[in-house]
């Protein structure tokens, strides 16, 4: 996963991190917004489950 | 012509003057950062207070607070008098051989890490040495952080001396052996293995969470803890704001405690003359430092929130998103992190569980959130980081991140903290040094070792000794 063709540090001259240059930087990013939008909507189904038993 | 020549002269003088100047900046900048780490990881100890003062009971408040205090305060010697010596000179194993590096081996350890001889003058003040004290400060906070670590797993029940020679042994033994091993440039799990572990999350969480376990399973669990068929009780804390503020008050420190994992640049002992480093050589910034701590916060906390919706268990998922991972913060990119700490934060509790169902009661589920969740952190690397150099360098002069090397190393932190955990907690309990009697523990425990009342004004109201039914 060395994002540089030769794995040497000294061959690094800016981005370092894992999957630079390829396409698991925006995948990462797309499925990390896919668990914030799926956890709010499980935690509102939940949330609103719980607060109806309390409905008079 | 003279006149040019007296020019330039001057010009270099100037230039030489500017240089020198320039140089005494960034020595005085490089002694300022690491100073200012320990303050910071201060804060962890006053969040490790709170929240094991939070999440013991009435009774036992204030001696938890005792014996957490008195932790940190015999952490400083003793890792002054040899757990310093360790780390410089046991990297390259028990031999105390030098290492390639030339910064270790029993030889290089004794000529700067003991308080005695011609060594004592890096172990002082010394106009001549302006990195000594500070690195010093930075792993001794270091070393008191895993004492923490382990106090809060052992709440209510324990001795307190036997409690100290325990956190003696893991802050300034255990932990530093994993360190030598592990950290230093030199370390036979780097040079040999290519075992990479930047934020610690092997060689301080799991060490530390690891020995919390050997020492739980001679402890044994609070009264009240289990019924007859096994199951457990839920043993709540007095306080549990407190215990959350406490929680958030470590995450703070663990800025100071991440930031000292850097080496600056520009110093005689800098691996580079103009960037920042890991201790293993490796370039790094405090950028992605920044990125990756929040986002790994932030993906722990609603890892956990998802199935608990306890804020004890959402500032653990914090701390358990940090721990994740701690090994790669110097190259994970950020969604990445983000990724690997809710799954830390989504698999703490059944792991904090699993362990419950098996008799051990970990009061603050230490064991988990820093012993698994820290070796889970150090093979996560393994699996992303793959192909990465470990070390300064390229890939064939120096070992690169695999999967089987961190997994090597996840196993030699696991046994670095369990057995020595086990083993001296073991010989406590057959001097009669590790746990108090069980009068005591159902008086509470600040009745007999306190002169003092964490809520004197509450005293005559609050259910002081009455702890759980099952007592």
């Amino acid at each position: 996963m060395f994002p540089y063709e030769e794995a040497s540090w000294s061959a690094v001259d800016g981005a370092m991190f894992m999957g630079w240059g390829g396409a698991l930087p925006g995948f990462a990013t797309v499925i990390a917004m896919i668990i914030c939008v799926v956890v709010l909507v499980i935690g509102q189904r939940s949330e609103a489950a719980k607060m109806k038993m309390f409905d008079k | 012509m003279e006149e040019q020549i007296a020019e330039l002269a001057a010009k270099l003088a100037e230039l030489e003057a500017a240089t020198a100047g320039a140089a005494i900046t960034n020595t005085m900048f490089a002694e300022t950062f690491y100073y200012l780490t320990i303050p910071l990881m201060i804060i962890i100890h006053a969040g490790f207070l709170a929240y094991e003062m939070g999440a013991s009971r009435l009774k036992n408040v204030l001696s938890s607070g005792v014996k957490n205090i008195l932790a940190f305060a015999f952490m400083i010697p003793t890792f002054y008098f040899f757990g310093w010596w360790i780390y410089w000179g046991l990297p390259t194993g028990i031999t105390g051989a030098a290492g390639p590096a030339g910064i270790s081996g029993a030889e290089y350890a004794s000529s700067i890490a003991w308080g005695w001889g011609d060594a004592a003058q890096y172990m002082g003040p010394n106009i001549a040495d302006q990195a000594s004290g500070v690195f010093f400060g930075a792993f001794a906070l270091f070393a008191a952080t895993t004492a923490s670590i382990m106090s809060g797993a052992v709440i209510e029940r324990i001795q307190t001396i036997g409690f100290i020679i325990l956190a003696i042994v893991l802050g300034s033994f255990a932990w530093v052996v994993a360190a030598a091993w592990g950290w230093h440039a030199d370390g036979w799990l780097v040079t040999k293995f290519g075992v990479h572990d930047f934020g610690a999350a092997g060689l301080v969480h799991a060490v530390a969470g690891f020995f919390a376990l050997g020492v739980l399973i001679n402890l044994g669990p609070r009264i009240g803890k289990f019924n007859p068929d096994g199951s457990a009780n839920h043993i709540a804390g007095h306080n549990m704001p407190l215990t959350v503020t406490g929680l958030m008050l470590i995450i703070v420190g663990f800025w100071g405690f991440l930031m000292a994992c850097v080496i600056v640049p520009g110093e005689a002992w800098s691996w580079f003359p103009d960037k920042p480093s890991t201790i293993y050589g490796t370039p790094i910034t405090l950028s992605a430092l920044s990125f990756n701590i929040l986002m790994a916060i932030a993906g722990g906390i609603i890892g956990s929130w998802l199935f608990t919706r306890d804020p004890f268990w959402m500032m653990s998922g914090a701390l358990a998103g940090i721990i994740s991972t701690a090994s790669g913060l110097d190259i994970y990119f950020p969604a990445l992190a983000f990724i690997i700490a809710f799954s830390a934060g989504i698999i703490l509790k059944p792991c904090a569980d699993w362990l419950e169902k098996r008799g051990i009661d970990d009061a603050v589920g230490a064991v988990t959130v820093h012993g698994t969740i820290g070796l889970y952190g150090v093979v996560m690397l393994g699996i992303w980081g793959a192909g990465y150099p470990a070390l300064q360098g390229a890939a064939g002069e120096v070992p690169t991140i695999n999967l089987m090397g961190q997994i090597i190393g996840a196993v030699v932190f696991f046994l670095l903290g369990f057995v020595p955990g086990y083993v001296v907690s073991f010989l406590l309990k057959k001097l009669g040094m590790l746990r108090i009697p069980e009068g005591a523990e159902l008086a509470g425990m600040d009745v007999v070792k306190v002169p003092a009342e964490g809520y004197p004004e509450w005293a005559a109201a609050a259910p002081s000794s009455s702890a759980h039914p099952a007592e």
